[in-house]
């Protein structure tokens, strides 16, 4: 367990945010949250809990029909010019990696920090070379993506997130894709961010990692926030009968 | 390997020489069967006069064709892209009108586009004939091109547009140094075909008068009584012509997958 970090002031802060898609599913239901600066939020829950689509609609892929979404204070909803702008600022780290395949991987690092933050190129360059090498990937950088393996691809990606130095990482099941052999690279890479005080919300299945990995654990269950705590206390004292069924299910 | 490359290659040319020998005769038979008494002798005139030592009717018509072609293939690829932008990512207003245009132009006859052009546009806004065949050429061809464009654009994966989204990417860039150069190797054959349409229906063009290699070949053909040896030379221009935009088109193609 981390400690002395939970004092960080709020980086991310959701109130009662909702959204409907056009079908009529209601995906998330008034949901309130707040993630620290330098705190680890997990998220776990069954499938089509919302968890996605709570990542989705902080990074801007999805619209929220209502309720307020602050990064650093600043209210984002209703400011497209201002949510335009912090894109970069939520580096989000997808469940099918999302490499761009027609770039090495130095390239996938070094286009956005170049294009957007205006960076020099031997400097994106150099500082991706640190990355690869904080991932463990430092003699791939001329490979192409698709010649890698899933876990050196998804490490690729969350190396490519973090070249954008932003103010927080958006992890959407980020081991859901891989084979079993490969997810622990990925959550050893995961872990030391964390470690180093990285803010990080991150929707996992990876009960193991959820259970010894973040500062606070979400519970969410038909678009709500069900249970929100320490990670030991929700797994061995859930308080509501939804949060005992899903771990009944996935605890066997 | 290199061995058996070259006999295939050998073999495929030994095909062609014999299915053109093969129509040669057809044509030679039906113009017989015809009574249709053949004067090639006058034709090398047509494209280069030597006695005044200046271009022939042919040779300055192709001038002309390969104008024309070369100004509406430039405003083609900018009408093209432009509606499959305005429809994919333009507002409701935006896609409805490149809407309209697609269908209004995919589904009546060029020939009626290319009169309408000139003598009512061009009467209205006092353009030449040339232009107005350029116009009505690239309003035409670029219909086509921007369901070419649409559909590539939409091959790419969702999560590639989601990816630069999230990286803070703009729009351009977003185009430019992601989706375009994954659709490029993809899109590049149909563009090659769509080209090669737009150089044969440039003859269209004859029939608002300008004077491109049709409309040479079809005033001098009306004053010479010699037909067929005119069709089939400016049909062997086209097919040159075609054959040219195919071969570089292949060579491009080998560039483009490389990338």
């Amino acid at each position: 367990m981390k400690s002395g970090k939970q004092n960080g002031g709020a980086c991310i802060e959701l109130r009662d945010i909702s959204k409907t898609f056009p079908g009529g599913h209601q995906a998330l239901k008034k949901v309130s949250l707040t993630v620290r600066r330098g705190q680890t939020v997990l998220v776990i829950g069954p499938s089509g809990s919302g968890k996605s689509t709570l990542l989705r609609c902080i990074c801007g892929l999805e619209e929220v029909d209502s309720g307020s979404i602050r990064l650093d204070g600043r209210e984002l909803t209703g400011q497209p010019g201002l949510r335009d702008r912090m894109r970069p600022e939520l580096g989000m780290v997808f469940q099918a990696f999302n490499l761009f395949p027609h770039l090495s991987v130095l390239e996938n690092l070094t286009l956005a920090p170049i294009r957007v933050r205006g960076r020099k190129k031997a400097e994106a360059e150099s500082l991706a070379r640190e990355l690869l090498l904080k991932v463990g990937l430092a003699d791939k950088a001329g490979a192409r993506p698709a010649q890698r393996s899933g876990g050196q691809q998804q490490r690729v990606a969350l190396a490519r997130a973090l070249a954008m130095n932003p103010k927080v990482m958006l992890f959407d099941e980020p081991t859901s894709a891989l084979d079993p052999e490969m997810i622990g690279e990925v959550l050893a890479v995961m872990r030391d961010l964390a470690d180093e005080g990285s803010t990080m919300l991150v929707v996992t299945h990876e009960i193991g990692f959820a259970r010894e990995a973040g500062d606070e654990l979400i519970f969410m269950d038909e678009g709500e926030i069900v249970e929100q705590g320490r990670a030991p206390d929700f797994f061995e004292r859930p308080r509501t009968e939804r949060a005992r069924l899903f771990l009944d299910k996935i605890l066997y | 390997m290199n061995g058996s490359k070259k006999a295939a290659g050998l073999t495929a040319g030994l095909g062609w020489l014999i299915t053109m020998f093969l129509l040669g005769l057809l044509l030679f038979k039906g113009a017989l069967a015809t009574g249709y008494g053949w004067d090639w002798a006058r034709v090398p005139a047509f494209f280069f006069d030597w006695d005044r030592m200046r271009f022939g009717p042919l040779l300055k018509g192709l001038g002309v064709t390969c104008r024309l072609i070369a100004w509406s293939l430039l405003l083609t690829l900018f009408l093209g892209l432009a509606t499959a932008l305005a429809r994919l990512l333009g507002g409701p207003v935006l896609a409805g009108l490149a809407r309209l245009y697609l269908e209004i132009i995919r589904n009546t006859p060029l020939l009626v586009q290319l009169s309408v052009t000139y003598f009512i546009w061009g009467a209205v806004f006092d353009f030449s004939a040339f232009w107005a065949a350029v116009l009505a050429l690239s309003l035409f061809e670029g219909a086509y091109l921007s369901e070419i464009f649409r559909s590539g654009f939409l091959a790419v994966d969702q999560g590639q547009w989601q990816a630069a989204w999230c990286l803070g990417l703009s729009t351009p860039d977003t185009f430019g140094k992601i989706i375009l150069p994954q659709t490029a190797p993809m899109l590049w054959p149909p563009i090659c075909s769509l080209v090669i349409s737009l150089v044969k229906d440039s003859a269209l063009a004859s029939t608002i008068a300008v004077y491109e290699l049709t409309k040479e070949a079809r005033d001098l053909a009306a004053e010479t009584f010699l037909s067929f040896e005119l069709w089939l030379t400016i049909a062997g221009i086209y097919l040159s012509l075609n054959l040219l935009m195919s071969a570089l088109g292949a060579l491009l193609e080998r560039r483009l997958g490389r990338l």
